[in-house]
């Protein structure tokens, strides 16, 4: 089966290590991006099944990129988990109105977690 | 309850009200409005004396005058006051707030990394190394808990708590709760019994949060108990709503200090009070969760005897599993 491809949008290179290594090893190909503009740039090049997409980034913020890449054609139906330390109505809510498939708190999230809520997205078993 | 006599002890307990909102005790706006109330009589008492004595119309005009200055003041003090009170707060709720967003990234990373090496790389670690690896996570989780129990208290206190809801079978949830409080539950020699007299129980609510409430009133009563003892978790379906009964036989909550245990960072002067640990904050924040879920949390407590905690949250409506 062909591994399904996911881009992890996020600059604190820590975890954006410590997620890849661990959804490499669960089978998937990783491609990621360390700010918003990068983001956007390879989300509409390397079209991926999914992005894991963090808020607060360096050149473009979370939402930025949100909206960016549901306007247009070609991305606009890449579902999309945001993931983020911030966790108030008001994020959760403008994250969703812009389109966001789901919202992880990154703190209170296992990476095994974040792995099951991926695999359910893409219908993986 | 509406209680008379502790509402007009309130009032008067000056002390009490300038320890809580952080000022001197002539700052506080009971004091300054018994103040006024004294000044208004005085004035009145004075203008009557006044005119009785002096037909002079400038003379009065003059003490009205130098009243209504007097009470400008006053009036302007209490309005300061209010105002400075209502600043400090808001500043402490976004400090712990802005705070709070700030630990939680390194405590992400920390448990990223440690359930990394773990779960995909544990190869070659001893029993000891993998020992101490999963203390270590287990110290990031409680800090990772504490860091949320802050923020949560910021939300609240911000009218910014948000809650993820959907159809949950309140069973499954009441179920796993119990599961993972039994290891704690054996190691202090408590017995820990549940009885559900339905199978499937939905509500429509944010099951993270419920399970943080369920969690926090197991734990508590199993922490509370002196020695050997029992808890038991009843669930039920009452009146369109899922109810749970955590009952205990441990140490209770004096009497004198049942209204306020569900303040924030109060902790109840009971026996084993300086043998457990706690920030007084579970309660509080339980509360609230509950109530935003459209339930409420009660309790009846005898010192010594035990308690019982209860708490209800709607059932999940015909609609709202369309919506879900």
């Amino acid at each position: 089966m062909e591994k399904k491809k996911l881009l992890i949008i996020e600059d604190d290179l820590v975890l954006q290590k410590a997620l890849s290594e661990y959804l490499i090893t669960e089978g998937f190909e990783i491609k990621c991006a360390e700010d918003g503009e990068e983001g956007v740039k390879m989300a509409l090049t390397e079209k991926p099944a999914l992005i894991l997409l963090d808020i607060v980034l360096p050149k473009k913020d979370g939402y930025a990129v949100l909206t960016e890449v549901r306007a247009n054609e070609g991305t606009k139906n890449i579902p999309i988990v945001l993931l983020t330390n911030l966790g108030s109505i008001s994020d959760v809510e403008k994250a969703l109105e812009l389109g966001a498939t789901t919202y992880l708190v990154k703190a209170d999230y296992k990476l095994e977690e974040v792995t099951a809520k991926v695999k359910e997205i893409l219908n993986i078993k | 309850m509406f209680n008379l006599k502790q509402r007009v002890y309130d009032e008067f307990n000056l002390k009490k009200q300038a320890d809580e909102l952080g000022v001197s005790v002539w700052q506080t706006p009971s004091f300054l409005f018994i103040i006024m109330g004294l000044v208004i009589i005085a004035a009145m008492t004075g203008i009557y004396v006044v005119s009785a004595h002096y037909d002079s119309p400038e003379v009065v005009v003059i003490s009205e005058s130098l009243v209504v200055i007097l009470l400008f003041t006053i009036g302007n003090s209490i309005i300061r006051t209010v105002e400075e009170v209502a600043k400090a707060n808001k500043m402490k709720t976004e400090f712990v707030s802005i705070a709070s967003h700030q630990l939680k990234t390194p405590i992400s990373e920390m448990k990223w990394q440690i359930e990394l090496l773990l779960i995909k790389f544990s190869t070659g670690l001893s029993v000891r190394q993998t020992e101490i690896m999963n203390e270590i996570a287990r110290s990031s989780e409680k800090m990772g808990r504490l860091v949320n129990d802050l923020l949560d208290v910021a939300r609240i206190d911000q009218g910014q708590l948000a809650l993820d809801k959907k159809n949950v079978n309140f069973c499954d949830l009441a179920n796993d709760s119990v599961e993972s409080q039994k290891i704690f539950a054996k190691a202090r020699n408590i017995e820990l019994v549940t009885s559900c007299n339905v199978d499937k129980l939905m509500v429509f609510a944010d099951k993270r949060r419920l399970s943080v409430v369920l969690d926090n009133l197991i734990s508590n009563a199993i922490k509370y108990i002196d020695g050997k003892g029992k808890v038991e978790i009843f669930v039920e379906n009452v009146d369109g709503f899922a109810q749970v009964c955590v009952r205990d036989d441990g140490v209770g909550i004096p009497k004198n200090e049942q209204d306020n245990i569900a303040e924030k960072f109060f902790r109840s002067n009971n026996s084993i009070k300086n043998r457990t640990d706690g920030t007084g904050l579970g309660l509080y924040i339980a509360k609230n969760i509950i109530e935003q879920s459209g339930g409420k949390l009660w309790f009846k407590s005898i010192e010594n005897v035990g308690s019982e905690f209860y708490f209800s949250v709607p059932l999940a409506i015909e609609k709202e599993t369309v919506v879900a």
